[in-house]
């Protein structure tokens, strides 16, 4: 191995005709790293991860996995990794062991090496049981479980994962997220992408990349993303009424009827221009900035009713 | 009316894919002028040379001598009955008469005889007809006051049962039948799995693009074989098509043979295809017009010329032409050597195209 990055990708451009899906990003993932690609729909984050599974052939740019140049030596790269795709790759015909026992076979693994670990993993899942079951007859979520167990089972250095926990339910969803971290620690390197915030967060990744209309626009650590807001303060507060946009002062993040979400320079003028306004407050608290306020910032001028959407599929989540 | 609103939905969606619109505008004009075109006007004509095997020795002599030039010369006298089928079946003639040894007496006596003749199973409408004028030829040879249907023939196999229609048709359609089920199969397993997701799973895996090929045609001649055998039975059982040892293994090896020349076909263009229905229809597009043109139901000898030159693109031609010989002619690899070098030329090229547009088509 002549580099000690799990992937680089310089300058990747992945183009379909007038479409700039992927344009012009760079990126750099250590081993052992959980890496998080978030975006709104559309930004280019399943294509990103298509273009590194050697699914697509990229328009433009250098990339690197796992030590291997993707472009001059694919199979090297494809004998270290492992994909958790948009859509489920399982065969509704065949049980969940022998799906699994298939995948593996064409990394070279026989069947009792296989068996041994889905056990592991379908154990892990609480679906072993279900193991002699045809996919077709499995529900949304006993699949996705199968799914992960077959990408992990032929042990692949570096896990890509597009958006494993979509359709699940919050406590499914918290078990894969709980996984995923636990993979991290075993010193798997894992390329997630959602375009939940509140997962990036949960799960504590080591670096984020901003995704939106096929760029990057911020990338980081946690905390350096959030260091950006730091200076300012961010208050979440609930009234009965809706409160006047020219009344308040601070950067409205989020305003849906009585829920107000404000960053503010001085918290102590803010509260004393609310007492002004004489209504009655419900709740009031302030927080450090969450992803989403970051992002919320940094995709303004974008379109506004993704965001909304996104703070819909945020909502439903909490709830 | 929701019934028009299920109805509008297909035919919107129908109408979004490209390929799939231009396919389905060709494929009747394909099939319109290829079955306006391969057929000859007016019944065409026939032509020939006629090959006899005489058991009658008086009758050699006799019509040597008589026949009127035009006639001698388009008539080959063979030594043997295989010596007659070895000549049908290397296209040297189009009919076999077998004169029976009471021949020339029957007619002199004005005693009604039969003739065996063999069509040749590539053209057995000529077969038919010509066997009619040879009963006219023959007959005016007798005594002057011959009665006019004093001599008949007996169209028939090489192993003297009774001609039929299915004898011509069967061996072209196993073939076709083979073929149509590896090419169907094999549109729907990659598109299918290019649906589902399923082709990315195996594609990010280290094995080659090559072997997903590979395994896609070893599994498609699988099922190639077992309805080769489906197709062996029923003409058995339903249609009288016998065997014999050497004929039923190179039925076997025929079928094999031209199911696999078209696997490359299918992985061409199913990869081509990024859905069922665009391969479904593509598919016909081709597999159609190839059962009319490669001779299954018509002979190619009688089309015209130009729809000749283009039969002989299809492989199914070569199949159809091969199996006839040895399931009607029982003969072997000397006589079929051209069309089995012909299919296995086909296989290997095609193949080898598929595997590199394959590598090509699936990553986009
Ligand atoms: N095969 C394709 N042909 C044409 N355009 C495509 C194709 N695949 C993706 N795109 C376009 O590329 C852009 C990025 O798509 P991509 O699927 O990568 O987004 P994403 O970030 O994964 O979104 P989501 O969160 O919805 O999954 C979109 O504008 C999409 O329309
Ligand atoms: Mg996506």
């Amino acid at each position: 191995m002549n580099t000690k990055k799990a992937i680089v990708v310089k300058g990747l451009k992945k183009y379909f005709k007038k479409v700039k899906a992927v344009d012009g990003i760079s990126f750099e993932v250590k081993y052992g790293e959980l890496f998080a690609l978030l975006g709104q729909n559309g930004a280019g984050k399943s294509t990103t991860i298509r273009v590194l599974t050697n699914l697509a052939v990229p328009t433009d740019g250098y990339i690197e996995v796992a030590g291997y140049d993707l472009l001059k030596d694919p199979t090297n790269v494809r004998r270290n990794i492992g994909l958790v795709a948009e859509k489920v790759i399982l065969y509704n015909d065949l049980t969940a062991m022998e799906n699994i026992k298939f995948f593996s076979r064409l990394y070279g693994i026989k069947d009792s090496i296989s068996e041994e670990r889905a056990k592991e993993f379908l154990k892990l899942f609480d679906i072993w049981t279900f193991k002699d079951m045809l996919i077709s007859k499995m529900s949304t979520g006993m699949r996705q479980k199968v799914n992960l167990a077959r990408a992990l089972v032929p042990d692949p250095k570096i896990i890509f994962l597009d958006e494993p926990t979509l359709g699940l339910d919050p406590v499914s969803t918290k078990h894969i997220r709980d996984f995923i971290v636990g993979l991290r620690e075993e010193g798997r390197t894992i390329v997630y992408t959602t375009h939940v915030l509140h997962d990036v967060e949960l799960m504590n990744v080591d670096e984020v990349a901003i995704m939106s209309e096929g760029k990057i626009i911020s990338k980081g650590t946690l905390k350096e993303i959030k260091k950006h807001f730091k200076k300012a303060e961010i208050v979440e507060m609930e009234t009965d009424e809706t409160l006047a946009k020219d009344k308040i002062k601070g950067k409205i993040l989020i305003q849906e009827g009585g829920y107000l979400k404000v960053e503010v320079e001085d918290i102590g003028e803010f509260l004393r221009d609310v007492a002004k306004l004489n209504i009655q407050i419900r709740s009031f608290k302030t927080l450090e900035p969450s992803l989403e306020d970051v992002y919320v910032e940094l995709s303004e001028g974008s379109d506004n009713n993704v965001e909304k959407g996104m703070r819909n599929t945020l909502n439903e989540e909490v709830k | 009316m929701r019934l028009w609103d299920i109805a509008w939905k297909d035919l919107k969606t129908f109408l979004r894919g490209r390929t799939r619109v231009v396919f389905s505008i060709l494929m009747p004009i394909i099939l319109m002028i290829m079955l306006g075109f391969i057929f000859p006007k007016a019944g065409g004509s026939y032509g020939g040379s006629i090959g006899v095997y005489s058991k009658d020795l008086i009758f050699n002599s006799k019509v040597e001598k008589s026949l009127s030039n035009t006639a001698a010369s388009k008539m080959i006298f063979y030594n043997s009955r295989q010596d007659l089928i070895n000549a049908l079946a290397s296209g040297k003639i189009v009919i076999g008469a077998i004169i029976p040894k009471d021949f020339s007496l029957s007619v002199a006596l004005n005693r009604s005889v039969a003739m065996d003749v063999i069509p040749s199973p590539a053209n057995p409408q000529a077969g038919i007809m010509m066997s009619q004028m040879l009963v006219g030829v023959f007959g005016s040879e007798g005594t002057k006051n011959t009665k006019r249907n004093v001599v008949k023939s007996k169209l028939v196999n090489a192993d003297g049962t009774a001609f039929n229609y299915y004898d011509f048709t069967v061996p072209g359609l196993m073939a076709m039948i083979a073929i149509m089920s590896v090419m169907t199969g094999l549109a729907s397993s990659i598109t299918r799995e290019r649906e589902l997701g399923t082709l990315d799973g195996i594609m990010v895996t280290p094995i080659s693009r090559g072997s997903i090929v590979i395994g896609k045609i070893l599994a498609q001649s699988i099922r190639g074989i077992a309805t080769a055998m489906v197709i062996l039975v029923v003409s058995w059982l339903f249609f009288g098509v016998k065997f014999t040892g050497t004929s039923l293994l190179w039925t076997i090896f025929l079928l094999l043979l031209s199911t696999f020349s078209f696997i490359g076909v299918g992985v061409m263009f199913t990869a081509a295809m990024k859905d069922q229905e665009t391969a479904m229809i593509s598919m016909t597009t081709i597999t159609f017009p190839m059962m009319f043109f490669s001779g299954v139901f018509f002979p190619i000898q009688q089309m015209p010329k130009i729809m000749q030159y283009i039969a002989y693109i299809f492989p199914l031609t070569y199949a159809a032409d091969a199996l006839r010989k040895v399931i009607t002619l029982n003969v072997g690899w000397n006589f079929i050597w051209m069309d089995v070098v012909v299919l296995i030329c086909f296989t290997v090229v095609t193949s080898a195209i598929a595997t590199v547009s394959f590598q090509k088509l699936t990553q986009d």
